[in-house]
């Protein structure tokens, strides 16, 4: 590898980086927008026209506020808690195919920061591991809130995490490959001859089941037993203040963010618009940096759809029991999970491959 | 290049597994272990068996290690307790590092010579699936097997009683 | 190789990112420890006890119960992976999956009927 090549992959990095990490005042902004909506009241409308400089404002308060570290805490575990969580979050991006490929300097470039054989089971794994900020946090603060807000986040995060797995291996199965990339690339086109050709088609048990369980994974109200503010104050971040606190919540967004253009990858063709074909639209826009943007821009369209719902049912949904909460992952969601896979199997034997 | 990261990551995860026998509470241990874990889950990168690091990671540093720290949170265990005098202690760890090398050295001096020579770089996930539902598909039944029987086992150890002296968090 | 050179890099750049957030906040923020700052928060009445309590058995057990099926779980990424070219050879994977299925169904209607997940 020559220098230009590290400094392209650098860029890269930085570049796609900074662009999710733009989903966490972003999505601040719309959530309370529409929380406002909601319940009927104006909602952030101060700093900007809008308000729309809200999160801006948010985040420079946060910046220069007191920091403390309560006396009691496990200074170390304490400090190092949030940047648990906020580690994993930036490292799954890693594997989310936003586009196909630009061609700069003469080179094609693949817009994914990397293409491993393997990158579904690393956003599985590496997503396995936003468990331990909540734990230590929970553990490190010494307070009674704290750690019964991280020993049932960690219980719901593990209870979770297995259907996940299970809706995936659905996915795995109709397109025969862990990489993403491969997943899309198989996605062009129409299916039965008036569909897209989206694995939604393909999985639509495995997509309801990853739904679910996608919300509860990233905490998100109807599921967000970790913080009911009513029971537990505020959780496991009780203790935390300032811009360790603000870290949590930017490793939930960009989960959250994961998850959606997750779910885009595998069940609604990624970067693919419906029904057309890449190459179609390469002739017609006649270029294959013209035809990224077009793929980046539709991608991130179906991302903020599914953002979009994540805050929406947010708002609509009251929040479960922790019995049923876990009721539903190991007496509904698993089973399901398991009898996609029975479905698909039996479904793809007969008709030979083809689902 | 590779080699420089190799050295990297065997002294990292070399390093964190000693923490985790030195630390001294148990936390702290347990917080050694993930990255010990981790570390190992490089090395495995490094050496072109993607599969075998992601699993690596998913199971041990997510769900094994999850437990371990389950435990302690639970027992509250935050120092280690004295279990038995010194010397016992010096003694059953006498033995038992000297019984692990033991078998360490026996089953790698077996195995030398006879190792199966696959260029790391071809054993792709692919061919680890193909390998284990056809050669090694009457190993995995019996696995499964054993996975049911200890979910009957932790059932009949862990159940529930029927009275609980604390009130539910 | 190239695909771990830019795993790395995005690990460097998060670490970095982590550094920052960290460092930003101890430059900006003010320094004014008063002793109820630094006190545990527990909705304003004094902390009894200790924080540590001891828990309910359950959530031990539904750690292990995650991790056993997690190693199942796990079994079934390889098998799907080959799967969908195995079907022309003939339906020895479909049978291996429907027992492999079938164990694992056992095992869930087990702890299920069990009611071990019953929390309260």
């Amino acid at each position: 590898m020559e220098a230009f090549d590290y400094i392209l992959s650098i860029s890269k990095v930085v570049l796609i980086l900074v662009g999710v990490i733009q989903v966490v005042p972003i999505m601040i902004y719309v959530e309370r927008k529409v929380a406002a909506l909601i319940q009927d009241r104006p909602g952030p409308n101060r700093v900007g026209p809008l308000g729309l400089f809200q999160p801006i404002a948010d985040a420079v308060k946060f910046l220069f506020k007191e920091d403390p570290i309560p006396l009691n805490t496990n200074r170390f575990l304490y400090t190092l808690a949030p940047f648990l969580s906020l580690l994993p979050a930036c490292l799954v991006i890693a594997a989310l195919p936003i586009a196909d490929k630009a061609i700069l300097f003469g080179r094609e470039i693949y817009i994914q920061i990397t293409d491993l054989d393997v990158s579904l089971i690393y956003i599985l794994a590496i997503g396995s591991l936003g468990v331990y900020g909540i734990l230590f946090g929970g553990w490190a603060s010494n307070n009674k809130y704290s750690l019964i807000g991280s020993l049932r986040s960690a219980s719901q995060m593990v209870s979770y995490e297995l259907p996940l797995g299970l809706a995936v291996v659905g996915t795995v199965m109709v397109y025969g490959t862990f990489s993403l990339r491969e997943m899309v690339l198989q996605q062009e086109g129409t299916f039965l001859g008036f569909l897209p050709n989206w694995g939604i088609f393909y999985q639509p048990l495995g997509f309801l089941v990853f739904l679910v369980a996608s919300f509860a994974e990233t905490n998100r109200l109807p599921f967000d037993l970790p913080e009911t503010e009513a029971e537990l104050v505020a959780g496991f971040h009780t203790e935390y203040g300032s811009m360790k606190f603000a870290t949590f919540f930017m490793a939930e967004y960009m989960n959250l963010a994961t998850m959606a253009g997750l779910m885009t990858v595998m069940y609604f063709g990624g970067w693919h618009l419906p029904w057309v074909k890449d190459s179609q639209l390469l002739e017609w826009l006649g270029s294959q940096n013209l035809l990224c943007i077009v793929q980046i821009i539709t991608y991130i369209v179906k991302v903020a759809f599914f953002l979009f719902l994540y805050v929406l049912i947010r708002w609509t949904l009251p929040r479960f029991r922790f019995d049923q909460l876990m009721e539903l992952s190991w007496g509904s969601l698993i089973p399901l999970g398991l009898i996609n896979i029975l479905l698909s199997a039996v479904i793809m034997y007969f008709t030979g491959g083809k689902v | 290049m590779k080699e420089a990261a190799f050295a990297f990551f065997s002294l990292f995860t070399l390093l964190t597994a000693a923490g985790v026998v030195l630390s001294r509470g148990v936390v702290y241990s347990a917080f050694n272990l993930v990255l010990s874990l981790f570390g190992l889950a490089i090395l495995y990168l490094l050496w072109g068996a993607s599969f075998i690091s992601m699993i690596q990671i998913l199971i041990y540093a997510g769900a094994i290690v999850v437990l371990f720290v389950f435990v302690v949170m639970l027992l509250n265990l935050e120092k280690p307790q004295d279990i038995a005098p010194p010397w016992i202690r010096g003694i059953l760890t006498g033995v038992s590092v000297w019984g692990l090398c033991f078998i360490l050295l026996r089953v790698f001096s077996r195995s030398f010579g006879e190792m199966p020579s696959v260029e790391p770089q071809k054993a792709s996930v692919r061919m680890i699936s193909q390998l284990l539902f056809s050669q090694y598909l009457w190993p995995f039944e019996i696995l499964t097997v054993f996975l049911l029987a200890l979910i009957v086992g932790i059932y009949m150890l862990a159940r529930p009683e029927r009275e609980t002296p604390h009130e539910s968090p | 190789m190239e695909n771990l050179i830019a795993l790395a890099v995005l690990f460097a750049v998060a670490l970095l990112l982590c550094g920052a957030i960290l460092a930003i906040t101890q430059i900006l923020g003010p320094k004014n420890p008063v002793p109820e700052r630094l006190g545990t928060y527990e909705c304003g009445v004094k902390p009894e006890g200790n924080p540590r309590i001891p828990f309910k058995s359950s959530f031990y057990l539904i750690a292990v119960l995650f991790l056993l099926f997690d190693v199942e779980a796990a079994f079934f990424l390889p098998w799907a992976l080959v799967y969908r070219d195995s079907i022309s050879a003939g339906p020895e994977l479909l049978w291996a999956l429907l027992v492999y299925l079938g164990l694992m169904a056992v095992g869930l209607f087990y702890i299920l009927r069990k009611k071990i997940l019953k929390l309260n």
